[in-house]
This record gives C-alpha cells, structure tokens and sequence, in this order.
C-alpha cells in the first residue's frame, strides 16, 4: 500500500512536471514601452498615480466606477461581480461583455493581472494589501468611495479623476453638464408641482427570518443630498455612519417621521429579502398606522438603480423620484 | 478524558431538608422578577412610546399610532423574549439531564449551529420559506447535529469529550455557513447579525405560528420529567424502574431539538441560554428540596431562561442608545453571560486529572516512518508545483524558471509575485498550527485539544478585528501587532485562569472554550456596532485567507517556525515525558510546571504568528498531530516532522481548492480546512469512542 502511494505520488511528480515545462508568455527580454504624453494624477488617498498616457484597458473592483467608467464611454475589460452589477445597476448597463475579477471585497489578482489593463480603478474601501498588490499590474487609481460632507461633489470629483486617467474630460464635462441640468429639471418639476421643500425619506431594508432592518438615508447619504438638489427636506433624524451617511433603524423607528413624509425606497425584484416594504411589512400594524403609508404617499422607485452609483444612477434617480412624487 | 462531572439533578441534599413552600417563594419571586423585566421591555424601543404611553395603550386609552407599536412591536418582541427564553431553558435542563452531563445545551451540542447552516442553505439557494416550513429545516439541521455529537461522545461519557464533539462540530458548520455568507452576500444579507439572535419581531406572526411548537415541546417535556428523574439514578436503576432509557432520552432529545428549532426560527441562535438557565437553577435544587424534582425544577429552569433572555435585551436598549441597540443583537449579551459562566463552571469543576488510557497503537518501525515522511515530502514537493502553476490563469514550469531568473514577462512575474507569497503563507500557517496543536496536545494530554478551542486563535482575531474596524487604514504589519497582543493576552487569562492547580488538563481546555465563545461575541459586536457595512471584510479576514499575503507578512510565521522545530527537536524527550502521564515525569524529577509553560508559550506564538498570516484556520492543530500519531506512533522526534508535512499539505491544498474551484471568486483558506477538517474530526471521535 505504502509502495503503491509512494510510487502514485512520485510518477504523479513526474508527469507535473513534465507535462509542465514550457511557457505561456514568451520571456520578457527587453521591455516595450511607447512613450506618449504621459499623465500624472493624485488619487483619493493622495497617491501619486503615474501613466503614460490615456488608458484604454481599464479594470474596475466597484461598481460605482464601473458606472462612471461606462458613461465616460470607456468599457472596463474587467469588472467585480458582473452578476451582482446588472441586478442592481441596470440604470447604465453595461455595454461590452467585461471579464468577471471576482468579488469586489477580493478580487482576483489573478485574473486581473491576465487582462494585463493600463489601469485599474478601485476605492479606498479595498484593502490595502490588495491595492499595494495591485499596483504592481497597472497604476490603481483607488477614488474615495463616498464622503459624508459632500456626496455630489465626491461622485462628480471621482468622475473627472477617472477621465482624465482615460482621456475623456470633454465627456465628463458633458456628464456634469447633464446632471446639473438634470437636477435642474427635476427642482423646477417638482416646484411646479407645488412640492418644493416637501419632507422626504428615502430607505431600503432587507427581511431575515422574521425580522425587519430598515436603513435610512439620511441627509450626508448621496441620495439624501440629491434629495436636498431636488428641493426636498430629508427627514431623518437618525444619524449616519461619517462615509455612506447610512443608518439603521426598525419599523418602530419609522414613527419618527414627520406625519406629512414622502416615503421612497428601491428593492429588487429577483431578491424578496430585499424588499420588505411590499412584502413582510403589508401585514405589520405599525406600518400600517404610519400616516404616510395611509396616505399612500409610500413610493417604489425602479429597480436596479445603484444608491451608491455615479451621475447616471442620480439621474434615474431623480427622474423615477420626481415621476412618483408628481404623479 | 474520563472526567465525569457529572452531578445527578437530584443528588440528595445533606442538609436539613427545607420545607416545599421555599420553592414555592423562589418560584413566585422569579415569576416576579419575569413580570419586571417584561414591563420594562415593553416600554424601550425606537419609537417614541415610553411607560406611560404603554400604560395607556394597555389600558385601551392610547391613540392609536402608539397602540399599534405596542401591539405590533413591543408586545410580540416581548412575548418572543419569554418563548425563546422558555424554550432555551428548558431544552438545556432536560439535556443536561439525560446526558448526565452539567455542559450539555442547544449551543454545545451544536444544535443552533445545525438550525442555522440549514437556514443558511435555505437562503443561499434562493428558497423563500414560510415561517413554518423554515422552522421544519432548522428543526432537521439542529436535530441531525444534536444526534451526531451525542451518537460520537457517547452520553455520561465525559464533559470535556461532549462540549469538544459538539463545539468542534459548531466550528465546522458555522464555516460552511460564513462561506456561504461569503458567495451569497445578497440573497443572506442579514443573516450575519440573525446569527447573533434577535428577539425583535415584525408582528405576532411569527410568535403565534411558533407558539404551538414550542408548547408541544415544553408540555412533552413535562409528561417526560417523571422518567428523566429515574434517568438521573443511573441507567440500571432506571431499567429496574421499569423506565425504557433508551426510548426516554432520544424523546427528551427530539423534543429538546424541537423547542431549540422554534427558538432559532424565531430570533436566531440566542447564545447560552440553554446552559446557564439550569446552572443558575442547580444550586437552588440543593437548598430547596422542592426543586429536586425535574417537574419543579424544569419549570424554574424556563423562568431563569426568560430572566435571562429579557434581562440582556433590557440591558441592551438601556445600555446602548436607541438607533445603535437596533443592530446589536441580544444574543451577543447572552454569549458574553454564558462564556463568564462556562469559565466560572469550569474552575470549579472538580478535575479528576485522569489522562485517558494512551490511545492503543502499534508502534511502527524506522522503515515505515521513513516512507511516510518520503511519501509526505513528495506529496508536498507536487502539491506546491500545482499550487504554483494552478490558478485563475494556468502557467507552465517555464514561466517559473523564467521568473526565478527574472526574465519573466509582466503578466506571469505579477501572478507569481502575488501567488508565490499565498502559496508560501499557506505552507509555513499549515506547518506552525501543525506543531502549535502537537505542543498543546502534548502538554495537556488531550488529544482534542487545540490553539483555537483554547481561545488562542480567537484571541488573535479580536485583537486584528480591533484594529481594521477602529484604523481602517491600518497595514498588514499593524494587523499583525494587534493579533499577536490579542492572542498573548487571551493565552494570559485562559493559562493564569487554569493555573490553579497546575494546568489541569480539562479546566484548561473548558476555560479555553469559554473564552473562545467571549472573543466570538465581542467579535461580532464590534463588527455590527462599528460599522455594520463591514461584516464582509471582517469575515473575509476571519475565514482564514491568504489574499493579499507579502513576502514581509511570512517573515513573523517563518521564524516563529524556525525557533519551535529548533526548540522540539532540541526537548523531543521531553515532549514525550509530560504527554504520559502525570506521574512517570516527578519519578524522573521534572518539574512539569516550568516546562509545561514554556511549550504553551511557544504553541501561543506560534499560533498567533500563523494567525497574522493567514487569519484563523481552525482544526489543523487537532487533525494534523493525530493523524501524525496514527501513521509513525507517539514519540515526538517522529511526530513532530510528520504532524509539519501533514499541516503545511493541508492548509496549502486548501488554499488551492479555495482559490480555484469557483474562480475568480475564492473562499478561504480556514473555511475549506473546517470543510476537510471536520469528517476527519467525527472519525476520531467515532474511532477513539470506548
């Protein structure tokens, strides 16, 4: 027996290695690098990023620049979680067909480093051991991922530090311009309306076994802050976490909103936990009670509208809010 | 390993015997103190509604707003608290009393941990149950994890070989569950912090649907107390009462699983209720003869179990201000309770410090061991060339001969910078946990002993999650520090606390676990209070991973290595004389103190070390010095390569499984080790089973 084990693992050896030897990469003997205007940028932990000039193959591990990436019109060759990112950003799907690098919180090196990109566009909520790594590929530029005291300006700064990573200002000038004009629009309908300064709550929630968690997103969330853009008042009094803006509270917290609230909220059609307020909560005699959901003033935005996303998610955003309220 | 503290429910009391009212009186005041807690629970809550809006509602006078969040909030949270805390109480009173055993309960039999990886596929499949239906599969899950460890450890067989069966069967479930966690992150969002158990409710809903099971099993268990009292006696004398043992216990257990199942159902694992509400009872079963009887004491056992229950929630929403106590579950309050209890228990556990008879092996010859370790080598040799060569992009030995001259081009150089250091990191935590576990075992004669069932390893984790939940920015060396100082101080208190005695091998193995259940707890109300968007990093961290791994991240595991082969080869014989017996070691005038303290400090190191590296991997200290023992025999210089070879082959093939069968996603390392490690675990528990 022992012979037998001692003969399978030796010729196993054997076979490894020999079936093994050669190379899948011809050997790098002189390096090939064209030099063209090169580009030097400042990343969101103020790291020095270096390029040689705009980059085309582009990897990104979260899904808000992967947006930001799209409408640039730049297609990342590789994106984290391809699946999760069409379930719940639909509102700028993807265009190319981009290699899946694994999860956002781990993404492949692997992987990564086999799409041999010229950049890759991470957050600073990736570890920094990962990012250290990554660096040796390609330039990461690591873009902060949200900041509690200014949401907008963090997601339209991200937007031009990407573009001019990629060569494509003009367009982000256009982005900017459409959001901008977006708000714009959206304030002026609901004015029209006669729901200027209205008081508005934004949440989502998910549903574990028999319990309820609803997170508000309070004033420093982005979404709250376009709330205010639009020309809402956000009602939450519970206190964000300093990056997302984002609370927890549970149905019972929900009375603490202002009788005369509007109520919104995203969930997602192919994942029931996530979508409490349709499902678990019909029943509940607390939500039922709320003023507002007797009222009717309760509001389910499109699906796959990413709260965290970039200009594009904000502007169907604002339409699908402005469209319920006005409706 | 043949301590049996076993105390009969009904051990006749020395004392005069009291009269049956003073168990009337305890009875009624802890019918009181239930009724407290309950009203102070009604009136706490995010809303606005305080006690006398409570009082108004209750007395049909409130408007309506703040009757409904009485009736729909408050009410079935509470109603859920005395459920849970009922079911808890009871299942764990009657489970210590048919397995003759003072440390049975839903959590060391693993029965929560069955309920929960059963939800946990549930959900991860996509499966949307009814409340009922997902109680049936908690009820399977929790049942077939209560059969196994009392069908391995055998009832009235020891404490230590029932709380290590059921805690090392925990252990492997919850990793199977956290990797799905992992993969699933969107369909089991918020099954993490359920884990933790809640009593909060949405509705009467799920109370009103659980009530009827929950009631099958308590009057079940009360028509069964008179024969759980005959069971008590002893197995004969209750066959000679005419009792049928064999049909009582596995009704009791079922019945136990039962009322377990629609507790996790209704609020998740609650942690140590089950074992504290009958400790706390116990000493009152000696002053009043009253509660002698399970058919008294059971009943005092449920009103402990809802004290407890409602008192750590009330404590929770007073403690915690109102938008935090929402995410922070009640359960983490019980466990951290629990743990201070099982620690308590355990230092005044009577330890009869018998080792067990030496395990029966052959003892095989010199050529028998150098093929082993030949055969281990080679395997090695080739598992390492895959692990180099396999991965998301496949390489070839050129590749590596080209990056080993650096001629390699972009691509290949960067996946083997980043892949070598994984493989390296896998290789040195596998062989230190490896020689870390054959210290323990060794020095406390258990052969189920090991770095984490001693709190080291969890230890090490909390110290880490500190640090990347307060300093998110914190380097991998920062990491480090901290897991060494947590690892280091849990080694403190679990060794000073054992100390007593001089390191008697079951209080240290029992403090040891108690201590693991505090850091688990702590670990999860840290992650849920800091920052509840970050579970997923956390647990990343705490499945045992070696993504992101540097060269300069090994250097701390490599040495530590370096230093303990030194020092084993150096006092093999040693080694060899303190794993005997307590006795042959003071013939030969050691002094087993000293020298046991020096291979603990050493397994400390080197496990916090192997921690820092690659996160906590369990079960690798265990399997690998047994495995080792069963292949060359039990003498140290032959153990000690062998147990090295297998650890190194076993976390770094698991590292392989895990970064490639599900590409480009991985899992970690510690979650595939507990996958391997815990068949091979049950085995030995069947095998070593007399």
């Amino acid at each position: 027996m022992r012979r037998l084990l001692l003969t399978a693992a030796a010729t196993t050896a054997a076979a490894l290695t020999l079936a093994a030897c050669g190379t899948t990469e011809p050997a790098a003997d002189k390096s090939e690098k064209k030099a063209s205007e090169a580009i030097t940028l400042k990343d969101g932990k103020g790291t020095e990023v270096k390029l040689d000039g705009p980059a085309t193959k582009v990897v990104a591990t979260e899904w808000n620049v992967v947006e930001s990436l799209v409408s640039l019109g730049v297609d990342p060759v590789g994106v984290a979680d391809v699946k999760g990112y069409k379930t719940w950003d639909s509102a700028v799907p993807l265009k190319n067909d981009p290699k899946d690098i694994g999860t956002r919180g781990e993404p492949s090196m692997d992987t990564v480093a086999s799409l041999a990109p010229d950049l890759i566009v991470a957050t600073t909520d990736l570890p920094p051991a990962a990012v250290k790594q990554l660096r040796e590929v390609a330039p990461v530029l690591a873009v902060t991922s949200a900041d509690g005291t200014g949401q907008i300006e963090q997601m339209l700064e991200n937007v031009d530090l990407i573009a001019k990573a990629t060569g494509t200002t003009d367009k982000a000038e256009s982005l900017r311009e459409g959001f901008e004009a977006k708000v714009a629009e959206g304030k002026k309908a609901l004015t029209d309306a006669g729901l200027a300064g209205e008081q508005i709550a934004f949440a989502d929630g998910y549903v574990a076994s028999n319990q309820v968690s609803v997170r508000p997103y309070t004033a420093t969330s982005l979404i709250g802050e376009v709330n205010e853009a639009v020309g809402l008042t956000n009602a939450w009094k519970v206190k964000g976490d300093e990056a997302y803006g984002l609370g927890t509270t549970d149905v019972e917290g929900l009375t603490a909103l202002p009788k005369d609230v509007h109520f919104a909220y995203i969930g997602n059609e192919d994942d029931p936990s996530a979508t409490p307020f349709t499902g678990a909560l019909a029943k509940n005699s607390v939500w039922k009670s709320l003023p507002f959901v007797k009222a009717g003033d309760v509001h389910r935005l499109d699906d796959g509208i990413w709260m965290f996303g970039g200009p594009g998610s904000m502007e169907a955003y604002i339409d699908a809010l402005v469209g319920a309220l006005t409706k | 390993m043949a301590v049996t503290a076993t105390e009969p429910a009904a051990r006749p009391s020395t004392k005069a015997p009291t009269p049956r009212s003073g168990a009337a009186a305890v009875t009624a005041g802890l019918v009181l103190l239930v009724a407290a807690l309950a009203v102070v629970d009604i009136a706490q809550g995010t809303a606005a509604v305080g006690p006398s809006e409570v009082f108004k509602a209750l007395t049909g006078r409130a408007d309506p707003d703040d009757a409904s969040v009485v009736i729909a909030s408050r009410l079935p949270r509470m109603t859920a608290g005395l459920l849970v805390g009922a079911a808890l109480g009871m299942a764990g009173a009657v489970l210590q009393a048919v397995s003759r055993n003072v440390l049975a309960s839903p959590d060391t039999l693993a029965v929560n941990a069955g309920s929960y990886l059963a939800l946990g596929l549930a959900g991860a499949t996509g499966l949307s149950l009814p409340m009922i239906a997902s109680s049936g599969v908690a009820f399977l899950g929790g049942l077939a994890a209560a059969a196994v460890v009392l069908g391995l450890s055998g009832l009235g067989t020891g404490t230590v070989r029932l709380v290590l069966a059921g805690t090392a069967l925990m252990l492997g479930l919850n990793s199977m569950t956290e990797g799905l966690l992992l993969l699933f992150p969107e369909q089991t969002e918020g099954l993490y912090q359920w884990n933790q158990g809640s009593i909060a409710q949405n509705g009467f809903d799920g109370v009103l649907q659980m009530l009827p099971i929950a009631l099958v099993g308590l009057v079940g268990l009360m028509l069964t107390a008179r024969r759980v009292d005959a069971l008590a006696l002893g197995d004969d004398a209750a066959r000679g009462l005419g009792v049928p043992v064999r049909a009582t216990r596995v009704t009791v257990v079922v019945l136990a699983a039962l009322l377990s199942a629609a507790a996790v159902t209704l609020a998740g694992p609650i942690g140590f209720v089950g074992l504290c509400a009958p400790a706390l009872v116990r000493p009152l079963a000696r002053r009043f003869r009253g509660f002698a009887r399970s058919r008294t004491s059971m009943p005092a056992a449920a009103l402990t179990g809802m004290a407890l229950v409602l008192g750590s929630d009330v404590l929770l929403r007073w403690l915690i201000t109102d938008d935090l106590s929402v995410a922070v579950p009640t359960g983490v309050v019980t466990s951290l309770v629990g743990a201070v209890f099982l620690v308590a228990m355990a230092l005044r556990l009577r330890d009869t410090a018998g080792s067990g008879a030496p395990d029966r092996l052959r003892i095989p010859s010199r050529a028998v061991f150098l093929a082993t370790l030949a055969v281990l080598v080679t395997v090695l040799v080739g598992l390492v060339i895959a692990a180099v060569l396999v991965g998301d992009s496949k390489l070839l030995l050129g590749d590596v001969v080209n990056w080993a001259q650096g001629r390699a081009g972009r691509t290949v150089s960067f996946v083997l910078d980043t892949r070598v250091p994984r493989v390296l990191a896998a290789l040195s935590a596998g062989a230190a946990l490896a020689l870390a576990g054959t210290l323990v075992q060794a020095v406390t004669r258990n052969p189920l002993a090991e770095p984490s069932v001693l709190g080291v390893t969890g230890g090490g984790a909390l110290g880490a999650v500190i640090l990347v939940t307060t300093a998110p920015v914190a380097g991998t060396w920062g990491v480090a520090g901290a897991a060494f100082a947590g690892s280091g101080l849990t080694a403190v208190l679990v060794f000073g606390l054992a100390a007593r005695g001089g390191f008697q091998q079951n209080r240290l193995v029992l403090v040891g676990i108690g201590v693991a259940a505090a850091t688990t707890a702590l670990i999860s109300l840290l992650i849920v209070l800091t920052d509840p968007f970050n579970a997923t990093k956390a647990l990343t961290w705490l499945s045992g991973s070696t993504y992101g791994r540097t060269m300069p991240d090994i250097a701390p595991v490599a040495l530590a290595l370096a230093v303990g082969i030194v020092v084993a080869v150096v006092r093999r014989t040693e080694l060899d004389l303190v794993s005997l017996d307590e006795d042959t070691p003071r013939l030969l005038g050691l002094r087993l103190g000293p020298g046991r303290l020096g291979f603990l400090l050493l397994s400390v190191v080197l496990s916090s070390t192997a921690v820092a590296c690659a996160g906590t991997i369990a079960f690798v200290g265990l399997v690998a010095p047994h495995a080792a023992r069963a292949l060359v025999g039990r003498r140290h210089a032959r153990v000690v390569p062998v147990a090295l070879l297998l650890g190194a082959v076993l976390v770094c093939t698991a590292d392989l499984i895990g970064r490639t069968v599900i590409a480009p996603a991985q899992l970690g390392a510690g979650l595939m080790t507990a996958v391997i490690g815990t068949p091979y675990f049950l085995y030995l528990l069947v095998r070593s089973r007399r």
